[in-house]
C-alpha cells in the first residue's frame, strides 16, 4: 500500500508541478509528464484522470470546459493557490527526502 | 409526504448524465490527441488508436472510478447546500416570526407551558422512580409487616418485639432484620427547645440499612442489651450542623431529650435519616423500652426491616412458614397472623408511584394538545402565507426547499417554546414541590432537573418540533401554483386540504382535552367523596400527644391514678373545652386490634378494634350517641365491665336484636373476669382509613372500653381547645413534664394533621389532574378559536354574498357557531370513547366513583360544549357584523 502512497503523491506533484505555468488539458498534462520524466513513469496513462479529479476534488486544481487549438470541446485543469502552496511544500519536502535518498546510497555505494 | 420530502432533500446526488458525458469526453479527447501523436512518431493509423487505448489501460474502469468521485463530490457539495440553506430557513424563520409577533408569543407560550410543566412532573417522577432511594443497595431492603389476615390491612407498624424476634431468629431469607419504632422528642437545655424525629432502634438497625457514623462511634452490643444502663443516642449530620454548628467536640457532649440527660456518642453522616428518612437522633431500644413491653406479644407497634438475602418469593414462603409455626406456639397472640415483606420502594411510595406514571401520562396528552395547537397556528399562518410560498415556488424554490423552511420554522417555534419552558418548569418545581404536602411522598424524593429530566424533555421537543412542522408543510407540498396565483392566492385546493387538517386537529384536541377533563372530573370527585365521608368525629380543634408509662414504675393502678390525674389537669387548661386520654386516636398510626364473643357464641371470635378511654373521650371528639349510655366516671376498675359499640359493630354482631344489655368476652370460653356488658351505641368512628367499607370483612368494627377497667401503658392525650390547636401542643408538653418528667412525648400535633395527610394524596392528584385538565381545555379552546376565525375569513365573501341576498345576521352567526358544535360533538365522540377506554387506569385511586361515572362524562361533556360554544362567539359576531357591501367591494 505505502509503493502506492508513495506513487500517487509523486504524481500529484508532477501534475500540480506541470500546471504550474499555465493551464492544461488532460492529454497536454500526460505528454508533458511522459516528455520530462523521459519514460521512467511507464504507467497506465488512464492512471492520470482519477489523480486530475481527486486533485480537483481537493481544490487544489480547479477546471474549465474550453477549446483546444484545433476547436475541440476540451476540460482545463489549473492550479489553485492552494494547490500551488502544496506544491512548494510538498516540493520541499521531496527535494529533502531524495537529498536523503541520494546520500545513503551515495554512502553505501 | 415526509419520506417524499426526505428523499429530495437529503438522498445523496446521483451521477447526473452530463457527468457521465463530460467523463466520456474527456477521455475520448486524450485518447483521439495520443492516438494523432502515436501517427506523428510513425506508427500505422492502423495500430495507433489500439495502441492508445492499450497505453490509457482500462478505459470503462477509468471511467467507472471518475463517476464515482463525481458523485461523491456531489454529495458533499449537497451537504453544505443543505447547510448554508438551513442557515437561510433559520434566518427567515426568524424575521417572519419577528413580522407576527403575537403569533410568536401565543405558540411559544403555549409550548412553554406544557412542556414547563411536563417537565416539573416528570422531575417529580424522576426523582420519586426511578432515581436511587439513600441507602446502601437499597433494592435488597424490605419491610416485614405483620398483620391479621383478617383485617385486610397490612400495615407498616405493628409488630411486637416478642414476634421481631422470633422472625429475627428464625428467618433466612431476610437477613438482618431489626426492629425500629418512630417518635418524636424534645431538646431543652442549651439552645432553643426543638422537637426532634427520632427512632427507637435494635442492635441490627444500621447493619441493615449499612450505615455507620461519620464521627464517633456506633451503639455497642451491650447497650442494645442493658435496660437502662447508658443514655446514649446517635445525631444525623443534619441535626450536626443544626444544633451545634459541625462541631467535631459534640461526641460525648450532654444532650437533654425530654428532659433527661443523654450522651452523644456519634454523628451519622451525611444524607442519613433513618428509615423516616428525617430522623434527627437514634436511642437504643434498651433506654426507653421496659422488660413487659419487650415480652409483650400482642403490643404491636414496631416497623421491622431487614435485607433480602434470597428472592423475595422464597423469602416470602419462609416467612408463612415461620408465621404458621409461630400460630402453632402462640395460638392466642398469633391467631391469624402472617408477616408480608413489603420493598422499600413499594414502602415509601405506597399509592402514590401509579399516581405519578397516570400524572406523566396526562402531561404527554397535554403536550400532545399543545403540539396540535401550535400545528394549527402554524396552519392558519400558512394560509395567509400561501401566496408568498406560492410566488417562492414560482421563482424556483423547490418544494422541498418550502417544507424544508417551515421545517425549520416549526423547530425555531419548539426550541424557544423550549428554552422558555425550561425557566418555567425550573420555576414550577420550586412551586409546585412545596405544594406536595408532607407525607404524600418520601422525604428523600427532591425533584430537581437532572439530566435524565432534560433528556426527556429534549425528547419530547424534538418530535413536537418535527410535528409542528410537518403538519403545515404537508398542506403546502402540493399547491398548485398556477390556480393559485390565479385566485389571488386563496388556492382553493390547498386551502380545503388545510382546513381538513385543521379540523382534525381541534377534533383531536377537543378530545383529548375530554380524556383530560373525566380524569380530572373523577379524582375530584373522588376526593370530593372522601372528604364527605363523615368520620364520626370532629377533628378540627384537637391537640393530640402520646405518651408511654413505662410498666416498671406504672403499674395498672398507677396508670390509673396518672391517667385520671392528666384527664383532670388537661381539662383544667385555661382555653381547653374537654379532655380525655385512650389508648388510641383516629388516623394517628397502630391500630389495636382483638377478638371478642357473644355470650351465645362462645368459640366463634370476632375481630374488632379495641378503644380504651376515658370518659371525656366522646365530647373531645365529638362522637354522638345513638342508644343506651356512654363511658362515664362510675366505670371504674372494680366496677363491672362495660363496653360501648358502633353502629357498625351493631348491625354485624347484632343485626336481629338489642345489643344494649348483651354480654360480651375478651376470651373465649366465658371467662367472668374478662366480660363487660354493652352498655350503649354510638355512630361509626373512621380510625383508619376513609375508602374501606365499615361493613366490608376486613374492616373491623370499634368497640369502646373503660381505660380504667383496661389501663394500656402507651396513652394518646387529646384536648379540645378553643382557637389554634397548635398553640397549645407547649402546653400539653409541659403538663406532662409536671406529671412525670420523664416521659417522652411523641407526635405532638393537632388531629386535623393527622386526618389531612390520610387524604393528602387524593388531594394532590385532584389538584394536578385538574390543573393539567384546565390547560388542556384553553388549548382546546385556542384550538377552536383559531380554526373559526380562519373560517370566518375564508368564507367572508360566501358570507357576504349570502347577507346580501338576505341572509340575516343571526342567521350567519348560528352557522359558524353550528360548524364550532359539529367539531366539538366530533371531538367529545372521539374523546369519550378514548376516556371509557382510558378511565380503567385511574380505577384504583377512585373512591365511591366509578371509571365510567356518566355524571363526571355527561358533566365535562356539556361544560366542553359550553366553553368551545364561548371560545366560537367572537368569530361568529365578527361574521355577522360584518358590512357585506364593504366584504365584495373589497375583492
Amino acid at each position: 500500500m505505502s509503493g502506492s502512497d508513495l506513487f500517487t503523491g509523486t504524481l500529484d506533484i508532477l501534475i500540480l508541478r506541470t500546471l504550474e505555468a499555465e493551464p492544461l488539458h488532460g492529454y497536454a498534462i500526460g505528454k508533458a509528464l511522459r516528455d520530462r520524466s523521459a519514460g521512467v513513469l511507464a504507467v497506465e496513462e488512464g492512471a492520470l484522470y482519477p489523480a486530475l479529479h481527486r486533485l480537483e476534488g481537493r481544490s487544489l486544481l480547479e477546471s474549465e470546459w474550453g477549446r483546444t487549438d484545433t476547436g475541440r470541446r476540451a476540460k482545463f485543469y489549473r492550479l489553485t493557490a492552494g494547490g500551488a502552496r502544496h506544491l512548494a511544500a510538498e516540493s520541499a519536502r521531496w527535494a529533502q527526502y531524495s537529498d536523503a535518498v541520494a546520500a545513503i546510497l551515495g554512502r553505501s555505494e | 409526504m415526509s419520506r417524499r420530502f426526505f428523499s429530495r432533500t437529503f438522498r445523496p446526488g446521483q451521477v447526473r448524465l452530463d457527468d457521465a458525458e463530460d467523463i466520456r469526453q474527456e477521455i475520448e479527447l486524450y485518447l483521439d490527441l495520443r492516438t494523432e501523436e502515436l501517427v506523428r512518431e510513425g506508427v500505422p493509423v492502423a495500430d495507433a488508436r489500439r495502441i492508445a487505448e492499450e497505453r490509457f489501460g482500462d478505459t470503462s474502469g477509468v471511467e467507472r472510478r471518475l463517476r464515482r468521485q463525481a458523485r461523491r463530490r456531489r454529495a458533499r457539495r449537497g451537504t453544505l447546500m443543505t447547510m448554508s440553506g438551513l442557515r437561510q430557513d433559520l434566518g427567515y424563520a426568524l424575521r417572519t416570526f419577528g413580522r407576527s409577533p403575537v403569533f410568536t408569543l401565543v405558540a411559544v407560550l403555549t409550548l412553554a407551558l406544557t412542556l414547563g410543566g411536563n417537565t416539573a412532573i416528570f422531575s417529580v417522577v424522576d426523582a420519586a422512580l426511578i432515581r436511587a432511594m439513600p441507602f446502601a443497595d437499597a433494592e435488597e431492603l424490605v419491610y416485614v409487616n405483620g398483620y391479621h389476615l383478617s383485617d385486610g390491612e397490612v400495615a407498616i407498624r405493628g409488630a411486637s418485639y416478642p414476634e421481631f424476634y422470633d422472625w429475627q431468629r428464625r428467618s433466612r431469607g431476610v437477613s438482618p432484620m431489626a426492629a425500629v419504632a418512630g417518635g418524636a422528642s424534645t431538646i431543652t437545655g442549651e439552645g432553643a427547645a426543638e422537637s426532634v424525629a427520632t427512632e427507637i432502634v435494635t442492635a441490627d438497625y444500621f447493619r441493615v440499612l449499612r450505615a455507620e457514623p461519620s464521627l464517633g462511634r456506633p451503639f455497642t452490643p451491650e447497650e442494645h442489651e442493658r435496660i437502662g444502663a447508658a443514655t446514649v443516642v446517635l445525631i444525623s449530620h443534619g441535626f450536626w450542623e443544626r444544633r451545634y454548628g459541625r462541631d467535631p467536640g459534640v461526641v460525648g457532649r450532654d444532650i437533654v431529650l425530654d428532659d433527661r440527660p443523654w450522651t452523644i456518642v456519634g454523628v451519622m453522616p451525611p444524607g442519613f435519616g433513618g428509615t423516616a428518612l428525617d430522623t434527627d437522633l437514634w436511642i437504643p431500644e434498651s433506654m426507653v423500652t421496659s422488660p413487659e413491653v419487650l415480652e409483650a406479644r400482642g403490643t404491636r407497634f414496631l416497623s421491622v426491616i431487614g435485607r433480602l438475602t434470597t428472592h423475595p418469593r422464597e423469602a416470602q414462603a419462609e416467612l408463612d412458614v415461620i408465621a404458621r409455626d409461630l400460630q402453632a406456639e402462640w395460638p392466642e397472640a398469633h391467631d391469624d397472623r402472617y408477616a408480608q415483606i413489603q420493598s422499600f420502594r413499594d414502602a415509601y411510595l405506597a399509592g402514590t408511584g401509579g399516581l405519578l406514571w397516570v400524572l406523566l401520562g396526562a402531561g404527554v396528552v397535554l403536550l400532545l394538545i399543545a403540539a396540535a395547537n401550535v400545528s394549527n397556528l402554524l396552519l392558519v399562518r400558512s394560509h395567509a402565507r400561501t401566496r408568498e410560498i406560492v410566488l417562492r415556488r414560482a421563482l424556483g424554490a423547490g418544494s422541498g426547499r418550502l417544507a424544508g423552511q417551515l421545517l425549520t420554522e416549526g423547530m425555531v417555534l419548539a426550541t424557544l417554546g423550549g428554552v422558555v419552558g425550561m425557566a418555567l418548569a425550573v420555576l414550577g418545581l420550586e412551586v409546585l414541590t412545596p405544594m406536595i404536602p408532607g407525607g404524600v411522598l418520601p422525604g428523600y424524593v427532591e425533584p430537581h432537573l437532572s439530566t435524565t429530566t432534560f433528556l426527556f424533555s429534549l425528547a419530547i421537543l424534538g418530535v413536537v418540533g418535527t410535528f409542528m412542522g410537518l403538519a403545515p408543510a404537508a398542506s403546502t407540498a402540493r399547491v398548485e401554483i398556477a390556480s393559485t396565483l390565479r385566485d389571488g392566492g386563496h388556492g382553493a385546493t390547498g386551502s380545503r386540504r388545510r382546513l381538513r387538517a385543521q379540523h382534525g386537529f381541534v377534533v383531536a384536541q377537543v378530545a383529548m382535552a375530554l380524556v383530560l377533563m373525566v380524569g380530572a372530573g373523577l379524582l375530584t370527585r373522588s376526593f370530593r367523596a372522601q372528604l364527605a365521608v363523615d368520620t364520626g368525629t370532629e377533628l378540627e380543634g384537637v391537640v393530640a400527644m402520646r405518651l408511654s408509662l413505662p410498666s416498671h414504675r406504672y403499674d395498672a393502678d398507677g396508670r390509673r391514678r396518672f391517667v385520671a390525674e392528666m384527664e383532670r389537669l388537661a381539662g383544667e387548661l385555661p382555653g381547653v373545652a374537654s379532655a380525655s386520654v385512650s389508648l388510641d386516636l383516629p388516623f394517628r398510626g397502630g391500630s389495636y386490634g382483638a377478638y371478642v364473643f357473644r355470650q351465645d357464641a362462645l368459640d366463634e371470635r370476632i375481630r374488632f378494634h379495641r378503644h380504651m378511654v376515658t370518659p371525656g373521650y366522646f365530647e373531645t371528639l365529638g362522637i354522638d350517641l345513638v342508644a343506651g349510655r356512654l363511658i362515664s366516671e362510675d366505670d371504674r376498675g372494680d366496677a363491672p365491665g362495660v363496653g360501648v359499640i358502633t353502629e357498625a359493630m351493631a348491625r354485624r354482631v347484632f343485626p336481629d336484636e338489642s345489643p344494649i344489655g348483651q354480654t360480651m368476652y375478651l376470651r373465649p370460653g366465658g371467662d367472668p373476669d374478662m366480660a363487660f356488658e354493652v352498655v350503649g351505641i354510638v355512630e361509626d368512628v373512621r380510625y383508619r382509613d376513609l375508602t374501606t367499607s365499615l361493613m366490608a370483612d376486613r374492616n373491623s368494627p370499634d368497640i369502646f372500653l373503660s381505660y380504667y377497667q383496661i389501663p394500656s401503658s402507651t396513652i394518646e392525650v387529646a384536648a379540645r381547645v378553643r382557637g389554634d390547636p397548635g398553640a397549645y401542643i407547649s402546653q400539653l408538653r409541659s403538663l406532662a413534664a409536671t406529671l412525670d418528667p420523664d416521659l417522652p412525648v411523641f407526635q405532638a400535633q393537632p388531629l386535623a394533621d393527622a386526618y389531612r395527610a390520610e387524604t393528602a394524596t387524593p388531594r394532590l392528584a385532584a389538584f394536578l389532574m385538574g390543573l393539567l385538565g384546565t390547560l388542556a381545555l384553553i388549548l382546546a379552546c385556542v384550538g377552536i378559536y383559531g380554526v373559526l376565525a380562519f373560517t370566518v375569513g375564508q368564507r367572508a365573501q360566501e358570507i357576504a354574498i349570502r347577507r346580501a341576498i338576505g341572509a340575516n345576521a343571526s342567521r350567519v352567526a348560528r352557522g359558524v357557531l353550528g360548524d364550532s358544535l359539529r367539531l366539538v360533538v366530533v371531538g367529545l365522540a372521539v374523546g369519550g370513547v378514548g376516556a371509557m377506554l382510558g378511565a380503567p387506569v385511574l380505577e384504583g385511586f377512585l373512591f365511591a366513583v366509578p371509571p365510567t361515572d356518566p355524571v363526571t362524562f355527561v358533566s365535562v361533556g356539556g361544560a366542553m360544549v359550553a366553553v368551545a360554544l364561548l371560545a366560537a362567539v367572537i368569530p361568529a359576531m365578527r361574521a355577522a357584523s360584518r358590512d357585506p357591501a364593504e366584504v365584495l367591494a373589497s375583492e
